[in-house]
C-alpha cells in the first residue's frame, strides 16, 4: 500500500511564555490513496495542530519533530519554493469556520480561481461550483452574502480547484446546522469517492467521522490513544475515553442511552403556559403563535435548527422580551409587567446559557457569580450558608473550595455548574436551559446532564431544555416540541415524536442526525 | 446606493445646519454683548459702539436677531468683517485655495508615506526598522505643529522664503510663479507632513496588526501564495478599510494644523485668516471661518462614507 | 469573604504592574512623568518667583546660554529656565483638569449610549457623531475667543471638545460587553439598570477609560499650548504655549534665538511622549482585544 499521507512520529511543541508546552506527542498515522482517516477528540487534544502541519502553516513559535511525508517526500525538510509549490496542488485544507477562512472583501469566485492561477491548473471555476452544488452565478458573491452551508461549499470547492491528491478538512460542519451539515457531509463523501481523494477530517464529534471515514483514530493529550476501522471504534470502544465519546453522542432509538423512565415526569399541575405567543422584530415573525406548557417537575426539550425561533421563544418566557401579542402565564398568572414584577418572577424562573466561559463575568469569583442573584434580591440570611448549599447541589464539593476561584481557572463542566449554582441559589421552581451543553466538551455532557436529572429528581425542578441536538432530547426530555420557522410543528412525549414522528420536517431532522449503526435506526421512514 | 447616498447627504446638511447654529450660539449668545468682546482693549465713544450694534443687528432680541442670521446664512452672506470692512464671505473665498493646495499637497504626501510605512512596520513587526520608525512617529506626533514649523525655519535659515506665499517681484509667467509658490510651500508643506503622517502610520500599523492573525491568511499561505502576495492582495486591503473612516476622522487634525502653520508662515488661507480674526477679535470673520472649515470637514466625510462603500463589500451590500 | 476579594486584588494589581514594567517605552514614560511632575510641584520652594516679574530683570533681552543663564533670556531679559520651570505647572494643570472634564462626560455619554439603547441612544450617538466631526482646535478657538480669558476659560475649552473620542471609544466597549451572555444572565437573575452598569458595564470599561485618559491628557498639553500660542492663554500666567507666542511675536526665529524656542517646545514633546509611552503601554496591559480573548 502506497501511502499518500504518512506521519512519523511526529510532536510539535509551542513556546509559550510559560516554557515550551507539548501539543503532539509522537503521533503515527498512515492514510493511502482513496482512503478516508477520521481524527477525533476534544478541542486542545492536538488534532488541528496535526491538520496544519501537513502544510507547514504552524505557526513560528512552533518546534516540530519527525517526519510529515507527502507522498513520499518530507514536508519539513522542503525549500520554501518547493513547499509553495505543494500547498494546494498536491494537498489542500478545508478549514474550520469558513466564516472567517474566507477574504471578506474579495468575490468567492477569485478566491476559488486563485490558487488555479498560481499553479497554472486550467478548470473553471462554475464547474467546481456545479460539483458541490452550488449555482455558478455564486462565484460573484461576497462570503458575507452566502449562507454558512454556502460558505463551507465554496471552501470545499476551493480545496478541490487543483485537483489535489489528499485533502484535510478540519471541523469541516462544526458551525453549521443538523440538516445542512448533512448535506456538506454528502458533498464531501461523494467528491471523495468520485475523485479518488485521500481524506483526512478533524471533529469532535464521533457520529459525524463514523458516517464517513474507513478508519478512526481518538487523540486525547496530544497523543493517538485508539486507532481501527471506524465501526470497530465506535462499537466497541476499548480505551476510556472513547467510550466516553461514543456515549456523548447518544443515539435516537437506542433504549441504553435513554435516562428517564415515561413515569417520572408526568402529572404535575401546569407550571409555565404559553398562549398564542407572537414575537415580531420589525417585519419578520421569530414566533409566530405557539401554545407550550411545562409542567411542574417536567423536562420538556424544545428542538429546532438556527433560526427557528427557539431562542427567541424562551427569551419571551423568561419575560427578557415583550410579546407582540398573546400571553405567557406562571402559575395561571400573567407575567408581570412592573419592573418590580418581574424581578420577583425570576426568582421562580431561571436561565442557564449556552456557554458558560462567556456567561460568567471573568472578573468575578465563584462566589460573587453565585451570590450575585442573592443580592439583587436583597435575600436574608446567612449568604455564603445559601451560596455553599447552591454549589453542592451543583455538585461542585467542597463548596468553599470554589468559592475564591476565577471562571478561567475551572474547566468548561465545572463553570457550567456554577451558572446553574447560580440559579440554584435563588430556588427557582424553572429552569430554561439554551444550549446548555453544545459548548462542552463530549465527555463532561453527561455529567451535566446526570446533573439536570438529579435536581428534577431530588428537588423537583422542571426544565425547558432548548437544543438542535435530537440525541439530547432523546436522553434527558420527557417531552418534545419541534420548532420550525416560528411554530410549533409537533409536540408529544419523546417516544412519540421521535420514535414515530407525524411532521415532515421533524422527520427531516431525523434523517440529518449522522449513524453509524442503521440497525439501530429506528424504524419509522415508513410511516405516514 | 442612491437611497443610501441621499440619506447621507440630508444628514450632512442637517449637520451643517446645526454647524450655523453653534455658530450663532457661539458669537451671539455666549459673548454676552458681541460688541463689547470686540472692542475689549480699545478706545471707542459710545456713538461707535451704537453704529456697532446697529451694523451688526445686535440690538433686536435673540429671536429675530436667529431668523436674521438663518435667512442671511442661507443666502450665504456672513455679514462684513469687523477689521478688513468687506463681506467675510468675499475674504474667505480669496483665502480657500492657498489652504486648499497646502492641505491638499501635504495631506496626499503624508497618507502615502504614512500607509507605506505602516503597512512595512506592520509586517515586519518588532524588527529594528519598525521600532525607528514607530518611534519617530511618536515623538513627531507630541511636537505641537507650530513649534516643529518654527524651528525648521530656524534650522533651515534662508534656504527657502520664512513666510507668505510668493515674492511680490517674481515675473507674472505661469511657470516662474509655480516655482516660487512651490518654493514658499516647501517648509510648510513639510511641517504638516511631519506631523500628519505619523498618524496615519500608526493608524495602518494597529489595523494591519489586528488582521495578522486572520484566517483567511492561513488560507491564502496554505494555497501556496507567496509572503508579499499574501500582505499585497490579503491583508491590506482588509486593513485599509478601518484605516479609511480614521484618516477621514483625523481630518480635524489637519485643520488644526492648517491654522498654526498658515500662522507661522504668514501662507494667506483661511487658517491665517482665522488667526487674524481672532486675534481682532473679529467675530463675524471669526463665525464665518467657523462654519466653512466646520462644513469642509462634514462635507469629506460624506465622502469619505461613500469611499468606505465603495472600498468594503460587506457594506455596499446592506 | 472580602479579604479574599482584597487580596485577589492586589495580586491582579502586581500582575498587571509586572506586566506594565516588562514594557520599557512605559517605564520610560512613567519615570519621565515622575521626573517632571516632582520639578512642577518643586518650583516654588527651590526658585525665586520674582525672576518671573519683568519690572524686576537684570539680564538684558536676548541673552545666549551662559554660567548665570544656562538657557540665555528671553526677550524682556528673564531667564528662559526659570520660564520653562513654571511653565511646566501650568501646562500640567490645565492638560490634567480638561482630561478629567472630557473623560467624564464622555464616559457618562458612552455609556448612557449604549445602555439605554432607543432614542436616548440614537440622540446621544447623533449628537457625539457630530461633535466628533468638528474640528475640535477649531471649536475650542471659538469658544476661548468669546469667553473672557483665564485658566477656567481654556479649560473648559478644550475640556468640552475633546470627549466625543472617549464617548465613542467607552460606547463600543460598553456594547461589546453588553453583548456578553454575562449581562442576560445578570438581567435573568433579576439585575436593573444600576446593578448591570455598577456590577459589569463599568468595571470592564473602566481599564480603557484609565488608557483613554492618558492619551487624553496627551493631545491636551498639545492643545492648550496651541491655544496659547494663538495668544488665547491666560496673559498673566506662563505656560509653555504662551512662552511659544512670546517668541513668535517678537521673532524669536529671525533673532536666531533657538534658546528661547527650543527648551518650552522640548517640553511639550517631553511631557506628551511621557504620558503617550505610558498610555500605549497601559494599553497593551489592559486592552483585552491587543492581549488576545482568554
Amino acid at each position: 500500500m502506497s501511502s499518500l499521507l504518512e506521519l512519523r512520529d511526529l510532536s510539535v511543541h509551542y513556546r509559550t511564555a510559560r516554557g515550551e508546552v507539548t501539543a503532539v506527542r509522537s503521533v503515527s498515522l498512515g492514510l493511502a490513496a482513496g482512503q478516508t482517516l477520521g481524527l477525533a477528540g476534544e478541542s486542545g487534544c492536538g488534532k488541528s495542530t496535526v491538520a496544519m502541519s501537513v502544510l507547514r502553516l504552524l505557526p513560528r513559535t512552533a518546534r516540530v519533530e519527525g517526519q510529515v511525508l507527502l507522498d513520499g517526500e518530507d514536508v519539513r525538510g522542503m525549500s520554501w519554493g518547493r513547499l509553495r509549490a505543494v500547498r494546494w496542488a498536491a494537498a489542500s485544507v478545508v478549514f474550520q469556520g469558513a466564516m472567517h477562512a474566507l477574504n471578506p472583501v474579495h468575490r468567492v469566485g477569485e478566491q476559488i480561481a486563485e490558487p488555479m492561477r498560481l499553479h497554472g491548473v486550467t478548470g473553471s471555476v462554475s464547474a467546481l461550483l456545479d460539483q458541490v452544488e452550488l449555482p455558478a452565478r455564486a462565484a460573484r458573491a461576497y462570503p458575507h452574502e452566502l449562507s454558512g452551508g454556502q460558505k463551507q461549499r465554496v471552501m470545499i470547492a476551493m480545496a478541490l480547484a487543483c485537483e489535489p491528491r489528499l485533502v484535510v478538512a478540519d471541523e469541516p460542519t462544526t458551525a453549521l446546522d443538523v440538516v445542512v451539515q448533512a448535506q456538506v457531509l454528502d458533498v464531501l463523501k461523494r467528491l471523495v469517492s468520485e475523485r479518488g481523494i485521500g481524506l483526512v477530517m478533524i471533529s469532535h464529534d464521533l457520529s459525524v467521522l463514523a458516517s464517513t471515514c474507513d478508519r478512526l483514530a481518538v487523540m486525547r493529550h496530544g497523543q493517538v490513544v485508539e486507532e481501527g476501522p471506524a465501526r470497530e471504534v465506535i462499537t466497541s470502544p476499548t480505551h476510556p475515553h472513547t467510550q466516553a465519546l461514543a456515549a456523548a453522542f447518544p443515539t435516537v432509538g437506542d433504549p441504553a442511552s435513554r435516562q428517564v423512565t415515561p413515569s417520572e415526569g408526568a402529572g404535575g399541575p401546569v407550571l409555565l403556559r404559553a398562549s398564542d405567543l407572537h414575537v415580531s422584530f420589525g417585519a419578520t415573525k421569530a414566533v409566530a403563535g405557539v401554545d407550550l406548557e411545562v409542567r411542574a417537575g417536567e423536562i420538556v426539550a424544545l428542538v429546532g435548527q438556527s433560526g427557528s425561533g427557539k431562542t427567541t421563544l424562551a427569551r419571551t418566557l423568561l419575560g427578557l422580551r415583550k410579546p407582540t401579542s398573546g400571553r405567557v402565564l406562571f402559575e395561571g398568572r400573567e407575567l408581570p409587567r412592573s419592573a418590580s414584577g418581574l424581578r420577583a418572577y425570576r426568582r421562580q424562573v431561571q436561565l442557564v446559557l449556552q456557554d458558560p466561559t462567556s456567561a460568567l463575568n471573568p472578573r468575578h469569583s465563584v462566589y460573587e457569580a453565585v451570590a450575585e442573584g442573592l443580592r439583587i434580591h436583597r435575600v436574608d440570611g446567612d449568604e455564603s450558608a445559601r451560596v455553599a448549599e447552591a454549589l453542592s447541589q451543583a455538585e461542585l464539593r467542597p463548596p468553599e473550595l470554589f468559592f475564591p476561584s476565577l471562571p478561567h481557572e475551572l474547566s468548561g463542566g465545572q463553570r457550567q455548574r456554577v451558572v446553574i449554582a447560580g440559579a440554584l441559589a435563588l430556588g427557582p421552581r424553572l429552569l430554561v436551559a439554551d444550549e446548555p451543553v453544545a459548548s462542552l466538551d463530549a465527555s463532561v455532557r453527561g455529567e451535566i446532564l446526570a446533573l439536570l436529572l438529579r435536581l428534577r429528581r431530588e428537588l423537583g425542578l422542571a426544565a425547558l431544555v432548548i437544543t438542535h441536538d435530537l440525541g439530547l432530547a432523546w436522553t434527558i426530555a420527557d417531552r418534545v416540541a419541534v420548532m420550525y420557522r416560528g411554530e410549533l410543528v409537533e409536540q408529544g412525549t419523546v417516544e412519540q415524536v421521535l420514535l414515530s414522528p407525524r411532521h415532515d420536517y421533524t422527520r427531516t431532522l431525523l434523517a440529518a442526525v449522522p449513524h453509524a449503526q442503521r440497525s439501530t435506526r429506528p424504524n419509522w421512514t415508513s410511516s405516514p | 446606493m442612491i437611497r443610501h447616498l441621499a440619506g447621507k447627504v440630508g444628514g450632512a446638511l442637517v449637520s451643517l445646519l446645526f454647524v450655523v447654529a453653534l455658530g450663532f450660539l457661539l458669537f451671539r449668545v455666549i459673548p454676552g454683548d458681541p460688541v463689547v468682546a470686540m472692542t475689549r482693549g480699545r478706545p471707542v465713544t459710545g456713538d461707535q459702539l451704537a453704529e456697532l450694534r446697529a451694523r451688526l443687528g445686535v440690538d433686536k432680541p435673540l429671536t429675530e436677531q436667529f431668523a436674521d442670521y438663518l435667512a442671511a446664512a442661507v443666502r450665504g452672506d456672513f455679514g462684513t468683517s469687523y477689521v478688513y470692512s468687506r463681506p467675510v464671505l468675499e475674504l474667505i473665498g480669496e483665502r480657500l485655495w492657498p489652504t486648499v493646495l497646502l492641505t491638499g499637497t501635504s495631506t496626499v504626501l503624508a497618507v502615502v508615506i504614512g500607509l507605506w510605512l505602516g503597512i512595512r512596520g506592520a509586517w515586519r513587526r518588532g524588527s529594528r526598522s519598525d521600532r525607528i520608525s514607530t518611534g519617530l512617529a511618536l515623538a513627531q506626533w507630541a511636537m505641537p505643529t507650530f513649534w516643529l514649523g518654527m524651528l525648521l525655519s530656524l534650522a533651515t535659515g534662508d534656504l527657502f522664503p520664512s513666510g507668505g506665499m510668493r515674492y511680490p517681484d517674481t515675473p507674472s509667467d505661469f511657470v516662474s510663479q509655480a516655482v516660487d509658490v512651490a518654493h514658499h510651500m516647501v517648509l510648510p508643506c513639510l511641517t504638516m507632513i511631519a506631523v500628519v503622517y505619523a498618524q496615519y502610520l500608526l493608524v495602518m500599523r494597529s489595523s494591519l496588526l489586528e488582521e495578522m492573525h486572520a484566517d483567511y491568511l492561513t488560507t491564502a499561505r496554505a494555497k501556496g501564495l507567496r509572503d508579499d502576495l499574501v500582505r499585497r492582495r490579503h491583508a491590506v486591503p482588509n486593513a485599509l478599510l478601518p484605516t479609511v473612516t480614521l484618516v477621514f476622522l483625523h481630518l480635524g487634525l489637519v485643520v488644526s494644523g492648517a491654522i498654526t502653520v498658515e500662522t507661522v508662515f504668514s501662507w494667506p488661507g483661511l487658517g491665517l485668516l482665522t488667526y487674524e480674526a481672532l486675534t481682532g477679535p473679529d467675530l463675524p470673520l471669526l463665525q464665518g471661518t467657523f462654519v466653512v472649515l466646520a462644513g469642509a470637514v462634514i462635507a469629506m466625510n460624506v465622502v469619505a462614507d461613500l469611499l468606505y462603500r465603495v472600498l468594503d463589500p460587506r457594506v455596499r451590500a446592506s | 469573604m472580602t479579604a479574599i476579594a482584597w487580596q485577589r486584588r492586589r495580586a491582579a494589581a502586581r500582575a498587571t504592574w509586572r506586566e506594565f514594567a516588562s514594557q520599557r517605552g512605559g517605564l520610560v514614560g512613567l519615570i519621565g512623568l515622575a521626573v517632571i511632575t516632582v520639578l512642577a510641584v518643586l518650583a516654588p520652594l527651590v526658585t525665586d518667583a520674582s525672576g518671573l516679574d519683568v519690572t524686576r530683570v537684570t539680564a538684558r533681552p536676548w541673552e545666549p546660554p551662559s554660567a548665570s543663564h544656562w538657557l540665555g533670556t528671553d526677550h524682556n531679559g528673564r531667564s528662559v529656565l526659570l520660564l520653562t520651570w513654571w511653565g511646566t505647572r501650568i501646562s500640567l494643570v490645565v492638560g490634567l483638569a480638561a482630561t478629567v472634564l472630557s473623560v467624564l462626560i464622555g464616559t457618562v455619554v458612552g455609556i448612557a449610549a449604549a445602555h439605554f439603547g432607543g432614542w436616548v441612544s440614537a440622540v446621544l450617538m447623533r449628537f457625539t457623531d457630530f461633535f466628533l466631526v468638528l474640528p475640535s482646535l477649531v471649536l475650542a478657538i471659538a469658544l476661548s475667543t468669546v469667553l473672557p480669558r483665564g485658566l477656567g476659560t481654556i479649560v473648559l475649552a478644550i475640556g468640552v471638545t475633546s470627549w466625543p473620542a472617549t464617548a465613542r471609544l467607552v460606547r463600543a466597549q460598553t456594547l461589546a460587553v453588553e453583548a456578553r451572555p454575562f449581562i442576560e444572565r445578570a438581567r435573568a437573575l433579576g439585575g436593573g439598570h444600576g446593578h448591570v452598569i455598577g456590577r459589569h458595564v463599568l468595571p470592564a470599561v473602566l481599564p480603557l477609560v484609565f488608557v483613554n485618559t492618558t492619551l487624553t491628557v496627551a493631545s491636551a498639553i498639545v492643545a492648550e499650548s496651541t491655544l496659547s500660542f494663538l495668544g488665547l492663554g491666560d496673559p498673566t500666567r506662563v505656560s509653555w504655549g504662551s512662552l511659544l507666542h512670546a517668541a513668535n511675536m517678537h521673532g524669536a526665529v529671525s533673532q536666531r534665538a533657538w534658546w528661547f524656542l527650543v527648551p518650552p517646545g522640548l517640553g511639550v514633546v517631553c511631557v506628551v511622549l511621557a504620558f503617550t509611552l505610558c498610555g500605549r503601554a497601559l494599553e497593551t496591559v489592559l486592552n483585552p482585544r491587543l492581549k488576545g480573548e482568554r
